[in-house]
């Protein structure tokens, strides 16, 4: 190599600030002119995340303006932990998605609401929505977050087993089940015929066991309204009810108490366990282990109505230092352009769309098994409104100890209640940051 | 008092050596070098700790613009909370759990090493190269080890037919299934410092007590564990300390759920639940330094019953 062309210090570090230099300026020139960048943020992992790329991808070619920039960022408390963060330093993302209930933190600062005017002059108005879901997303009669699906906990019956179980109905399709006692009959039934459990069911899972916790709660009538300062108002007996159902779910037969959030939905698409408890996303390990499957409403165990946990990914705006008017009206229109194509959302994550355009539409009907449960979403129960409440919340995760305290006999459910009761007083003490 | 810093008589100064051009250790030019870290320490520890101390006196959150004094409610409210004390529990059962093999194992394996045959390179190498791992790579290969379904630990078991044990789902294993991928991850570190030390011992000790007809358990009581004694109160300081800021991987491992049951929650996560999950950050500071002072008690104690032991 000759001197003339080797590279000294000084050379490099004055390319390198040149480069930089360069680099600024033209990302300052790419923001001017007629394109808008708009930044978008989920949590969408998986085979929802895969989905959720198609309906950015849509946009992208509806609006070939708009450079979206998507950020997926982990599920659950790191999610929630970083949108606040950025919500409260200013530099939140143009659009986001949340869960409906999480809105108690959320709704009241960290949020802009969306303006009904804009909604309709895309074609959306409120009425299109399930009424129990939009009354999660109005906070003080402002619409703070746009749904864009409803997911119940549903349940998934194994056709075949069902079958030898004797458990189908003539037409083929899962026998009704009222009441508790039936479903738990089923359970061992299905279990005779798989040799190793009935009902899949991840207990170890806070989520997976709090979905069938919070329907019997709400099916045995039981409310919950969690004051600041506490006391927590509760039904103890409604939740001692719904404890004990579940302890006698899990007694080794029908459910194992020890399964996890994965090992659930595996024993299921093993056919080691004739019915399976979640949210309606595991139709797609269901599909791909290629089990004779179909899934349905979850039942009434309690009372006549099935009320039934759900929660509802919705979009919301979040609150900015300053909000470039482009990328507003941008974020108006890519929640838009999902919603309207939430088909592929609902055919292929087996959420039931928010939008009655879409789930009235006979493309969302044929699509079997996932409109077989759509009727759900008029019976969703949502969870209690507190601050620590919601999807990936601590409610979720503490109460999943005392479940799985009852769920794995350590505790009754009257000391499984109390056990709940007593940490839900402790928190609201603790007051509440919002 | 050793000999050593008594100075020896007679001792004579050395003529200083020619300075060639300004020098790095006296003079001005040091505080520019020193500057850069000093700027980092200032901005990242320094500053964030004294603002996290003003912080515990405000009930402040991560969602509200406003907060307001509170003196010292947040420290009277926490030594109140039973969750304080079930994390704290479970944090010093982690320390006295990991501490005790991940001392006597690494010991035991620097032994093995020192006084082992061949290929020495080899055992130093494949002893310490787990803790050279990133804690993400380390929690997953556990995860799999652990796994109920399809997990190595479980199909050895039943494979010389042991029951299964239920690594990351039962409350009482969770925290030791913690251990270890504690032990074998951190392990490393402790046997380097051991064997250090061991090849510091001067080999003439060991040939006078042969002459003399030790064997190689006296050997061993006689020289080989009083001349590691310093090295000893360093890696217990050392591993306490490391054991009672559990965080990482145990929140990795189980998924930020804090285990089967909560049985595996540290303090550190309570901490980090308080002040991130639930937006409390006032009373999350007021844990932390709680927590940071009982540290600095401990540190304290331990130095003092080391220093006791030398004398």
């Amino acid at each position: 190599m000759t001197t003339s062309h080797r590279l000294s210090r000084r050379t490099l570090l004055r390319a390198t600030a040149a480069a930089g230099g360069a680099a600024l300026l033209s990302s300052c020139a790419r923001g001017s002119g007629d394109a808008v960048d708009l930044a978008y943020w989920n949590f969408f992992g998986g085979s929802d995340g895969k989905l959720m790329v198609e309906l950015v991808n849509r946009f992208r070619t509806e609006a070939p303006n708009v450079r979206v920039t998507d950020t997926t960022l982990m599920w659950g408390p790191p999610y929630y932990t970083k949108l606040a963060m950025a919500c409260a330093g200013g530099r939140a993302p143009d659009l986001a998605t949340m869960h409906g209930s999480r809105l108690s933190t959320f709704g009241r600062d960290l949020l802009d609401e969306w303006d009904l005017d804009e909604l309709a002059a895309r074609g959306v108005s409120l009425d299109e929505f399930p009424q129990p879901v939009l009354d999660r997303v109005l906070v003080d009669g402002r619409l703070m977050a746009l749904p864009l699906d409803t997911h119940p906990l549903v349940l998934y019956y194994n056709t075949d087993i069902c079958e030898k179980a004797g458990l189908l109905a003539p037409d083929g399709t899962l026998a009704p089940i009222h009441g508790a006692e039936q479903m738990l009959d089923a359970g061992r039934r299905a279990a005779e015929v798989t040799g190793a459990i009935g009902i899949a069911l991840g207990s170890l899972h806070e989520a997976h066991i709090w979905m069938p916790f919070w329907s019997a709660y709400r099916q045995l009538g039981g409310q919950m309204r969690l004051p600041d300062g506490g006391p927590a108002e509760v039904d103890r007996d409604a939740m001692v009810g719904a404890m004990t159902f579940l302890r006698d779910l899990c007694d080794g037969t029908i459910c194992s108490p020890s399964l996890d959030g994965q090992s659930s939905p595996a024993a299921f698409a093993s056919q080691q366990a004739g019915f399976l408890f979640v949210g309606p996303w595991e139709v797609t390990s269901a599909r791909t282990a290629g089990i004779p499957f179909s899934m349905t409403q979850f039942p009434a165990l309690f009372g006549d109505t099935p009320y039934v946990r759900a929660d509802s990914h919705s979009f919301v705006l979040p609150t900015q230092a300053q909000v470039d008017p482009a990328a507003r009206s941008a974020a108006y229109d890519m929640a838009v352009s999902m919603l309207r194509n939430s088909l592929a959302w609902a055919a292929g994550g087996g959420h039931i769309p928010a939008l009655s355009a879409v789930a009235d539409s006979p493309e969302y009907l044929a699509e079997k098994p996932v409109s077989n449960y759509r009727e759900a979403a008029q019976v969703v129960e949502f969870d209690p409104e507190a601050y620590f409440s919601g999807s990936g919340s601590t409610l979720m995760a503490r109460a999943g100890q005392s479940l799985q305290g009852v769920t794995g006999r350590s505790l009754t459910p009257e000391q499984g209640a109390d056990d709940l009761i007593g940490w839900l007083d402790d928190q609201l003490t603790l007051g509440s940051p919002l | 008092m050793s000999a050593g810093t008594v100075a020896a008589p007679g001792r004579v100064e050395q003529p200083t050596a020619p300075r060639r051009g300004p020098s790095l250790v006296g003079g001005r030019g040091g505080i520019w070098f020193v500057l850069p870290f000093m700027a980092v320490y200032a901005a990242f520890v320094l500053w964030p700790l004294l603002y996290g101390l003003g912080m515990s006196f405000f009930d402040t959150s991560l969602v509200r613009a406003e907060s307001r004094f509170v003196g010292l409610d947040n420290y009277v409210r926490l030594f109140a909370d039973a969750e304080v004390w079930r994390t704290l529990g479970i944090t010093v059962l982690f320390t006295i759990g990991s501490t005790i093999p991940l001392v006597v194992i690494a010991l035991v394996m620097a032994l093995l090493v020192q006084t082992g045959v061949r290929g020495q390179w080899l055992w130093r190498f494949v002893y310490f190269a787990p803790f050279l791992l990133p804690v993400a790579t380390v929690v997953l290969i556990w995860q799999w080890l652990f796994s109920g379904d399809y997990g190595l630990l479980n199909a050895a078991l039943t494979g010389i037919g042991l029951p299964e044990v239920g690594w990351l789902t039962d409350p009482a294993v969770g925290l030791w299934s913690v251990v270890l991928l504690t032990v074998w991850w951190t392990i490393g570190f402790n046997f380097l410092l051991y064997l250090a030390a061991l090849q510091a011992i001067p080999a003439q000790l060991y040939e006078a007590a042969e002459i003399d007809g030790a064997g190689g358990w006296r050997r061993l009581f006689g020289i080989t564990l009083p001349l590691l004694n310093r090295t000893t109160g360093l890696v217990v300081v050392l591993q306490v300390l490391a054991s009672l800021k559990l965080f990482d991987q145990a929140y990795i491992l189980f998924r930020a759920n804090g285990g089967p049951g909560g049985s595996a929650t540290p303090i550190l996560q309570y901490i980090y639940d308080t002040g991130f999950t639930d937006y409390r950050l006032g009373y999350a500071s007021a844990i932390s330094y709680v927590f940071f002072v009982l540290i600095i008690l401990i540190a304290l104690v331990q130095a003092r019953l080391s220093r006791r032991s030398e004398a």
